[in-house]
């Protein structure tokens, strides 16, 4: 295999971390925000819950961040057609995200309770729609997309938004996503938090592990019967990343299962994920509330691969221009800029992870209400 | 651990050294930034201890 | 056919101006505030005076409060470019979303996690321990605007990249060149020096609403004094580094440097006055009214006595060739796409020098297709899309003007602060106290002047030379953008209101009743089995 394609693979591979690290970061986050009104009685308590994640939540939504300058780097032609043609929910996407930091910042400098309680159905908000966005859109990519190019590389849209956003199947992609997001974030406020927030928490956790098991399960075997794109013919993974030339592909029923038949070990990625999803709500169910955490990672490394596997090569399929699908061969950078990201990565990955594990070893421990009520610094 | 303590500064000034070096060469205005930001936060640090000596030694304590 | 809308074009352009423009109100002062905040720190360290502490407390209180803003609405730039502008992101990400990337990585990250324990770390980390993560933020944020400064510059002047008809994009090809690029060292140190000003005033004008008060005189006049010698220096560097970036300009954007100084004809060297203020008409293409001082343009803009700088009519009148060779590329280009000849590829390889001129001229071919212009229309689509390569000289010589003059004034205000404050007279200086509390949002609006200058003057280009702004943007209905925009405005109506809200509350409150007074007496976050806290 030539370097280049070896190259697009590894930053497809890296793309996938990437997104899984979203989910699980930015979604435990997003989760302790969408069960803010639900766990919190009293300010007080409500209080005590933000700060649980107040001193991460900043570098979690980092993972966002780099999550869109990576595809950016890494695959522009798919940044650019995929943020376009999503545009009404990518906008939606970016007004949460831009609420929540003023949220965590805002919420609790004021004493009002009528501004207290604007900023904490603020949270509900930011903390549900992105991730029944971030859900949605994988729905919406594995249904495929109707976009074609022009000569120039420009790309041209031939659906409205809200094609996108009335199916059945997207909307239960998206609803499984906030089920993960709200089991991350309970296992979190678990953690680090003592009664009765953690009672609480711990029952929106079980469920929250149990309806993303079901709904996962049923989006399975549905997708499984729709119609799904499979290349033809021979493709040269190392081509010049040009959507306009160099590859033929099929739309027909069932071909999501394709990689599945040609690979049959690949099935143990979906049985990875249901298995996370049943097990960590047993472990939340018993209090084992560390298990818990990580048996969540497992949950998003089953669901995103199983999506990888399904999908692989194609990133974002298109339905009325099949041929012009994006995948990872045509939509990438090129071999210089690849190699170049891959040696920032290799250099600043490392030195990312042991400063973000410090900053937790830093700050742990249980957070009580007692002491945010006393801390002008606290959120 | 004074021999490694020595090393360890020995190290730090050749890293800061060939730093200086190659983005002195490279990159005059970015060498031109890391001097003078430090510049800048030494020169009101000192401006803060004068006043403290200022404010030591007066007695009108007028500002 | 495809045609591109202008008013989708110019509502792009307007919700992305105005989302930068907002971003950045708030990014000066995270650059400078940082900074500022690690000089306190380290006097803390150093002389071990609790005021300092204070000081550190209650002004990276202020920092966080901007802090969050300064980092939401970032958010939006970054999604912008694929939202708003895909065939720009196509055309050019291979290459810019490189420093984006990086910036992520290398920087936001750093920034993002330490800034929590810079909040909440005051209990559980040893002094310098504090003091080293106080500087890493400092560090953090600055390398930040690095790299989008990096990525700005290479759509200014374009290094380490090259058109590749294959892909029909910019491979990027030397990344050496695109960190090193004169014009991103330059822009990098005047945006982030411009950013210490903004602190500086910042924490200038509150302290001396204190001193005006009686309030908190030991800290306030701490602060003052900090700050006021912090805002000199910077100033000067500021200033000192507006004149390098002129420089670049007209070594490489001659129709910006043209546009900045209201130069509608070639400079007549030594005598060519420095325009003062004139009443530029983009239609007409002349000054209606000019006071200059004679004598200054020359050396001001190419550091010599005797050397001409182009004239806006003379660029004007230039382009025409580059234009009618731009068409040949821009079909030969269209033809190699569809059929990979080899002649075409010659073709396009002989003329792929003016490309960029040729995607200008798509606004007035026949159905914006360049490739079909026939031979008796060539002329007057070449005639037509000559004033198209000029900016619009209005905004960007007042831009550049007001942001000029504010430097000055600001020159003045800190060395005249600084100058009192090291005499301790600054108590009876009420009127000055007063003015630098007034002047407070002058930096930022001279900061916003300048990426006006900037941007403007690069128009109309997104890819100076190479891609038109016109056919940068992505295909969206109007209502799409009308949506975002509507969607735009309330948000940042609201954020404006709860940051100035909370600004005003804090700093009327002061440090006293928000500073690490409160904190010491109950060690906030602090679990029963921490080690104590760090003796004072």
């Amino acid at each position: 295999m030539e370097l280049y394609a070896i190259l697009k693979l590894v930053w497809a591979a890296i793309l996938c971390i990437l997104l899984i690290g979203l989910g699980l970061m930015v979604g435990m986050d997003m989760g302790v925000g969408t069960l803010l009104r639900f766990v919190g009685r009293n300010d007080g308590e409500r209080r005590t819950a933000l700060n649980i994640i107040g001193p991460h939540w900043d570098g979690n939504q980092v993972w966002f961040i780099l999550g869109g300058g990576s595809i950016f780097a890494a695959f522009p032609t798919l940044y650019a057609t995929s943020f376009s043609v999503f545009y009404v929910v990518m906008i939606l996407l970016l007004f949460s995200m831009i609420l929540r930091p003023v949220a965590f910042e805002y919420r609790s400098k004021a004493d009002s309770t009528l501004w207290r309680a604007s900023w904490d159905w603020v949270f509900l908000v930011s903390g549900f729609l992105p991730m029944f966005i971030y859900g949605a859109a994988f729905g919406n990519i594995l249904e495929g997309v109707g976009y074609h190019f022009g000569w120039n590389g420009q790309y041209y849209q031939d659906s409205s938004f809200f094609s996108y956003l009335l199916s059945p199947f997207v909307i239960l992609c998206g609803l499984m996503s906030v089920a993960l997001s709200v089991y991350q974030g309970g296992v979190m406020l678990m953690l680090r938090s003592e009664n009765p927030l953690y009672d609480r928490a711990q029952r929106y956790a079980v469920r929250g592990g149990l309806v993303a098991a079901v709904l996962f399960a049923i989006g399975g075997v549905f997708i499984s019967q729709q119609k799904g794109f499979v290349l033809i013919g021979d493709v040269n993974p190392a081509m010049p990343a040009n959507p306009l030339h160099g590859q033929h592909v099929l739309h027909t029923a069932g071909a999501w299962l394709h990689n599945f038949t040609q690979h049959p070990i690949l099935w143990l990625v979906p049985a990875l994920g249901l298995f996370c999803m049943v097990a960590g709500a047993c472990a939340a169910y018993f209090g084992k509330s560390v298990a818990a955490w990580w048996i969540g990672l497992g949950s998003w490394v089953g669901t995103i691969g199983t999506v990888a596997a399904a999908m692989f090569p194609f990133f974002m399929p298109s339905t009325t221009a099949p041929d012009q699908s994006l995948t990872i061969w045509n939509s990438s950078a090129s071999a210089y800029g690849l190699s170049c990201m891959l040696v920032v990565a290799l250099i600043f990955v490392p030195i990312i992870l042991s400063y973000t594990s410090w900053c937790y070893y830093v700050m742990r421990g249980k957070v009580r209400t007692a002491d945010i009520i006393h801390d002008s610094h606290s959120y | 651990m004074l021999l490694l303590r020595l090393a360890g500064l020995a190290l730090t000034l050749v890293v800061a050294l060939l730093f200086a070096v190659f983005v002195g060469d490279q990159g005059p205005w970015y060498f031109a930034w890391v001097i003078g930001t430090v510049m800048i936060i030494l020169v009101s640090g000192a401006g803060a201890v004068l006043f403290d000596a200022q404010m030591d030694s007066s007695q009108d304590r007028e500002v | 056919m495809d045609l591109i809308n202008p008013t989708v074009v110019d509502l792009s352009r307007f919700q992305f101006a105005l989302t930068a423009l907002y971003h950045f109100m708030f990014v000066p002062l995270t650059l400078g505030l940082t900074f500022m905040l690690a000089a306190m720190e380290t006097v803390y360290v150093v002389t071990g005076r609790k005021v300092y502490k204070d000081m550190a407390q209650f002004w990276g209180k202020l920092f966080g409060i901007n802090f969050a803003i300064g980092v939401a609405t970032g958010i939006t730039m970054e999604f912008e470019f694929g939202t708003n502008w895909s065939m720009y992101s196509r055309f050019f990400g291979d290459m810019f979303g490189t420093p984006l990337a990086i910036e992520g990585l290398m920087a936001f990250f750093m920034e993002s996690t330490f800034v929590g324990l810079m909040f909440f770390g005051w209990d559980r980390l040893s002094k310098p321990a504090h003091l080293a993560i106080t500087y890493l933020v400092a560090l953090g944020s600055n390398l930040s605007a690095l790299w989008i400064l990096v990525a700005n510059a290479s759509m200014n002047v374009p290094e380490g990249a090259h058109f590749d008809p294959d892909t029909m994009r910019m491979q990027f090809d030397s990344f050496v060149s695109v960190v090193f690029n004169p014009d991103a060292q330059s822009k990098f140190v005047h945006t982030s020096v411009a950013g210490y000003v903004s602190a500086a005033l910042f924490v200038m004008g509150i302290s001396a609403f204190y001193i005006l008060r009686g309030q908190h005189k030991e800290f306030a006049a701490r602060s003052f004094r900090m700050a006021a010698l912090f805002g000199i220096i910077s100033t000067v560097a500021v200033i000192t580094l507006g004149d390098v970036l002129g420089r670049m300009d007209y070594e490489k954007q001659p129709t910006k440097i043209a546009a900045i100084e209201g130069l509608w004809h070639t400079s007549k060297p030594p005598y060519e006055p420095w325009i003062l203020a004139a009443l530029p008409d983009d239609a007409k293409q002349e000054n209606h009214f000019e006071i200059g001082v004679p004598f200054v343009l020359t050396p001001l803009i190419t550091h010599e006595f005797n050397t001409p700088i182009t004239g806006l009519h003379e660029l004007q009148d230039a382009a025409g060739p580059r234009i009618r060779s731009g068409i040949e590329a821009v079909s030969a280009l269209r033809r190699y796409g569809e059929t990979h000849q080899q002649s075409d590829l010659d073709i396009f390889h002989a003329h792929e020098g003016d490309m960029g001129f040729g995607f200008l001229a798509t606004r007035h071919a026949p159905n914006q297709d360049v490739t079909a212009i026939p031979a008796t229309a060539l002329d007057q689509v070449v005639e037509e899309t000559k004033p198209d390569i000029l900016p619009n000289v209005f905004v960007t010589f007042w831009a550049f003007r007001l942001m000029v003059f504010l430097a000055l004034y600001f020159f003045a205000l800190f060395a005249i602060s600084a100058y009192l404050s090291l005499k301790n007279k600054l108590e009876r200086n009420k009127l000055l106290l007063r003015l630098c509390m007034w002047s407070i949002p002058l930096p930022i609006l001279a900061t916003e002047f300048g990426w006006i200058t900037a941007e403007a003057g690069r128009q109309p280009w997104t890819v100076f030379n190479k891609l038109p702004t016109f056919m940068s943007a992505s295909t969206h209905s109007t209502s799409y953008m009308l949506f975002s925009l509507a969607g735009f405005t309330v948000l940042y109506s609201i954020f404006i209101a709860a940051e100035l809200y909370l600004m005003f509350k804090f700093a009327r409150l002061g440090p006293e009743e928000h500073g690490s007074a409160h904190g010491n007496a109950e060690p906030a976050y602090l679990h029963a089995t921490q080690p104590a806290p760090a003796a004072e």
